[in-house]
């Protein structure tokens, strides 16, 4: 299996990937984590490859190959679909980072609807108020363990939930565990909530 | 939280590691005594990670004041009998050539590894110069590892090569080994023997020309005995591809051959198996110098050969000349016939889109025409900028406005550090970043060319240690007409913080003595020097204008402490910072604080009018405050006099 791990520096991306490869690995799978983060500074683009089980050769996944996509920041998840398979899913935080540079027209940021659109024309799309939900469990650090409980609960991983929680506990600051067990379980209603809503718009 | 450092377990035990760790490991498992390096993305974890476990396990780790120091650190320890490592970026090298090109002539007495990280890509370095050169010129051998248990497996074999040869080996890495993660399977850990003495031998050691004489005609027969080890390394290894499965090397015959180097063997598997393109792949850890026997063997199974290797050509360059020596006829294709490129790091697309020139076969989908129309609409580069509330935000803005305010031009020659970052719009704080030093004797250069306009040069305090001084002595001795800035926070912050003579503390966590900046450049001979807080922007800008009307070289220490140490301080002690504030009765939203400091902490709004946001991360430095012209924005609550970022209140959060 193939994921790409995108988003901006101090979004995490680079933490949370090696969780979920660490609790691969504590399930028995082989992984392979390919990232660069050589001046990753606040704002800056940073995207994580990581490939579990019999994918896990190389540390690059090729063009079109990728099976799911975690984006902690829209645009970033755009800059980053050249990897995926077409009907891939795609979790996103949906709240965009807009760096100074786009507000002095030294790069562009897109209207965020457009960038939704965009991916939803090709790809399975999840959108998550993560920011927002981890603020909702105390600190905006955990959005990316918000963005975990959202991956847990789309059952697209091999990997149990109590070993993903495992791997997150062992990560992060002991007596920050139960905010992020809570941020952990926004994250799952939060993709609970999605499949509803797609349940009432298909009908079914 | 993981209290234990993730380099150490016990044998046999699989544990996820960076190649940056993975070597790490592998120089305990190799039982390294001392361990040097300069702190250089991506190589600099390793260190760190070694410098963590160093006193506990009772062996010497150091961050050196720069790469030929800590070469020779690394090289003095070997010639005293016990194993050594040196660790470095590329760039690195190109310090350490005087005495690695003189080190290998003398040879060691025990394992001398030097780890360089090289960088195709480019991914934080100013080029991608390729290091098996410097393998060839100081003939030293070179290894290159595929995955994270190769690095740590090989980090441990090359001491042994070290040490079997009597000669430095290099380790080559590029990024996608040092920051990539990968199961690692430990083997022991050989306690460190910390029993070293050097033993005089003047014929070996002295290198003066009558004894360097017949120890070059040593080091030649050496590198020829390099080679026949190569054809043994068992990292050195062919596979049979057939239909996409793997098979017995022995068995099938494919005149089409591949020979891949170091890490680009999994693309070449990766892209074998989905095509179905039948061959046989020999792998190469060895890159200098080649294994001959082995690869003469290879090609004399083929009719055509694609060598897939990163940055320059240098496996195609030697297979060509062996090709040729030994009069075999077979067509050996890479870099030469554009079927890899010549620069940026590979991938298994490239070495697909290789193999759909060769054969027609499609490794993966194309990208739609759709994709790339919107691709091509919606993104586009973010433009990196220096942290909120960096001291040197602050340093350049004042430079420029003293520049502006002579009105008679100026050249600001920059050097390496985070201070790069400042290069961007909107501060354009340097107009050079060449290499480590290269500031102060830039400006000297342009200093004598002849030019009226003002010539300055701005340096970190970590790169002024590091190579800064001799070009500074350089500019007092030949009256070079500069003004040279020393952007001090007392701490290398580009790589992550690592400690310089400047911190008082090592690599050890020992306190040490320090260097005085101040002194050091008086000493120098610099008579006009002064030191001054990089937020007060008053007092430099002042000061870059009289300085500029001075004669000789004069010095303007601008000093701050990096923003993020700061920030990270005040949250550990759960204290709060102060914040800027916009008056929303007197923002017009005429950007021009983003225009004059581009501070990331700068965000916008359209409710209820056009405005100035100050995002979360703003930490108070306050520099915004005196950029808008109709005063609306301040720090609520932060005295007048307060420079920079500093705590509002104590406040024990729970």
């Amino acid at each position: 299996m193939n994921i790409i791990l995108s988003g901006v520096g101090g979004n995490g991306v680079v933490l949370t990937t090696r969780i979920i490869a660490e609790a691969a690995l504590m399930e028995g799978i082989d992984v392979r984590v390919g990232e660069v983060h050589g001046l990753a500074m606040r704002g800056g683009t940073v995207v994580s490859h990581l490939r579990l089980g019999p994918d896990a050769k190389g540390v690059l996944i090729p063009q079109r190959m990728a099976d799911m996509m975690l984006s902690f920041e829209p645009l970033e998840a755009i800059r980053q679909m050249k990897f995926l398979k077409r009907g891939a899913k795609v979790i996103i935080n949906n709240d965009p980072y807009v760096g100074v540079d786009a507000h002095l027209g030294l790069s562009r940021y897109p209207d965020l609807c457009r960038v939704i659109e965009q991916i939803q024309e090709t790809q399975d799309l999840v959108d998550v108020p993560a920011t927002h939900l981890a603020l909702k469990a105390g600190n905006v650090v955990m959005t990316n363990v918000v963005m975990l409980g959202t991956l847990s609960a789309s059952r697209e991983l091999p990997i149990r939930r109590e070993v993903l929680l495992e791997a997150i506990k062992s990560r992060v600051p002991p007596h920050t565990i139960d905010r992020n067990i809570k941020a952990f379980e926004l994250g799952e209603k939060a993709f609970q909530e999605w499949e509803q809503k797609r349940a009432c718009q298909t009908g079914s | 939280m993981e209290k234990k450092n993730r380099i150490l377990g016990g044998a046999g035990e699989k544990v996820l590691l960076t190649g940056n760790e993975a070597i790490a490991r592998g120089c305990l498992e190799a039982g390294v005594v001392v361990a040097t390096a300069y702190p250089g993305t991506p190589a600099t974890t390793i260190m760190e990670k070694l410098g963590e476990v160093a006193p506990e396990l009772g062996f010497h780790a150091e961050l050196s004041v720069n790469e030929a120091v800590a070469f020779e650190v690394a090289a003095g320890a070997a010639m005293a009998g016990v194993r050594s490592l040196m660790a470095t970026k590329m760039l690195g090298v190109n310090l350490i050539a005087d005495p690695l090109t003189v080190i290998s002539v003398t040879g060691v007495r025990a394992g001398l590894v030097i780890v360089t990280a090289d960088d195709p890509q480019q991914f934080s370095s100013q080029n991608a110069e390729d290091t098996r050169f410097f393998g060839m010129l100081a003939k030293v051998p070179v290894l290159e590892p595929m995955d994270g248990q190769e690095a740590k497996d090989m980090a441990r074999y090359a001491f042994e090569l070290s040490e079997e040869l009597e000669l430095p080996v290099f380790l080559r890495i590029t990024p996608r080994i040092c920051h990539s993660s990968f199961p690692v399977e430990f083997g022991e850990v050989r306690r460190p023997k910390r029993n070293g003495k050097f033993v005089r031998d003047p014929k070996r050691f002295v290198m003066i020309s009558t004894y360097s004489r017949p120890r070059q005609k040593l080091l030649n027969e050496k590198i020829i005995r390099a080679r026949s080890i190569a054809d043994t390394n068992p990292w050195n290894r062919s596979f049979n591809f057939q239909n996409g499965m793997m098979v017995d090397p022995g068995k099938v015959y494919n005149t089409f051959g591949i020979i891949a180097s170091g890490m680009t063997f999994p693309y070449v598997q990766e892209v074998l198996e989905v095509t179905k393109v039948n061959a046989k792949v020999l792998k190469l850890a060895t890159t200098y110098p080649l294994p001959e026997n082995l690869i003469t063997e290879f090609l004399r199974e083929m009719d055509q050969v694609l060598i897939v290797e990163e940055n320059d050509g240098v496996t195609e360059l030697l297979t060509r000349a062996l090709a040729q020596r030994k009069r075999l006829n077979v067509r050996i294709m890479g870099k030469d016939e554009g079927l890899i490129p010549m620069s940026g790091e590979l991938n298994p697309d490239i070495v697909g889109d290789a193999m759909e020139k060769l054969f027609g076969i499609k490794f993966r989908e194309d990208l739609t025409e759709a994709y790339l129309k919107a691709e091509k609409e919606l993104v586009s580069q973010r433009v990196p900028a220096l942290c909120a509330g960096c001291p040197h935000r602050s340093s350049y803005y004042s430079i420029r406005e003293a520049l502006r305010r002579k009105g008679r031009g100026g050249s600001i020659m920059g050097d390496r550090g985070c201070y790069n970052q400042g290069a961007y719009e909107p501060l354009e704080g340097i107009d050079s970043c060449i290499c480590m030093g290269a500031s102060i004797a830039m400006a000297s250069g342009i200093s004598h060319s002849g030019t009226n306009e003002p010539v300055l040069s701005v340096i970190g305090d970590g790169t002024f240690y590091h190579s800064g001084i001799p070009s500074l002595l350089n500019a007092v001795h030949n009256r070079s007409n500069i003004v040279s800035l020393i952007f001090d926070n007392s701490i290398t912050a580009m790589t992550g913080h690592q400690m310089n003579p400047g911190t008082g503390i090592n690599l050890m966590g020992e306190s040490t003595g320090f260097a005085n900046l101040k002194k050091i450049v008086q000493a120098c001979g610099v008579e006009r020097v002064q030191v001054i807080s990089a937020f007060d922007t008053k007092k430099l800008i002042e000061a870059v204008m009289e300085e500029i009307d001075q004669p000789g070289p004069s010095v303007i220490i601008s000093r701050a402490p990096c923003a993020l140490v700061v920030e990270r301080n005040i949250r550990k002690r759960k204290m709060e910072m102060y914040r800027a504030e916009v008056d929303l009765e007197k923002c017009i939203g005429c950007k021009a604080c983003m225009k004059k400091i581009g501070c990331p902490a700068f965000g916008w709004s359209n409710e209820p009018k056009p405005h100035l946001e100050i995002l979360p991360h703003c930490n108070g430095c306050g520099l915004c405050v005196e950029t808008c012209p109709f005063g609306a924005i301040s720090v609520p609550g932060k005295p007048d006099d307060a420079l920079g970022i500093s705590v509002k209140h104590r406040e024990v959060k729970s």
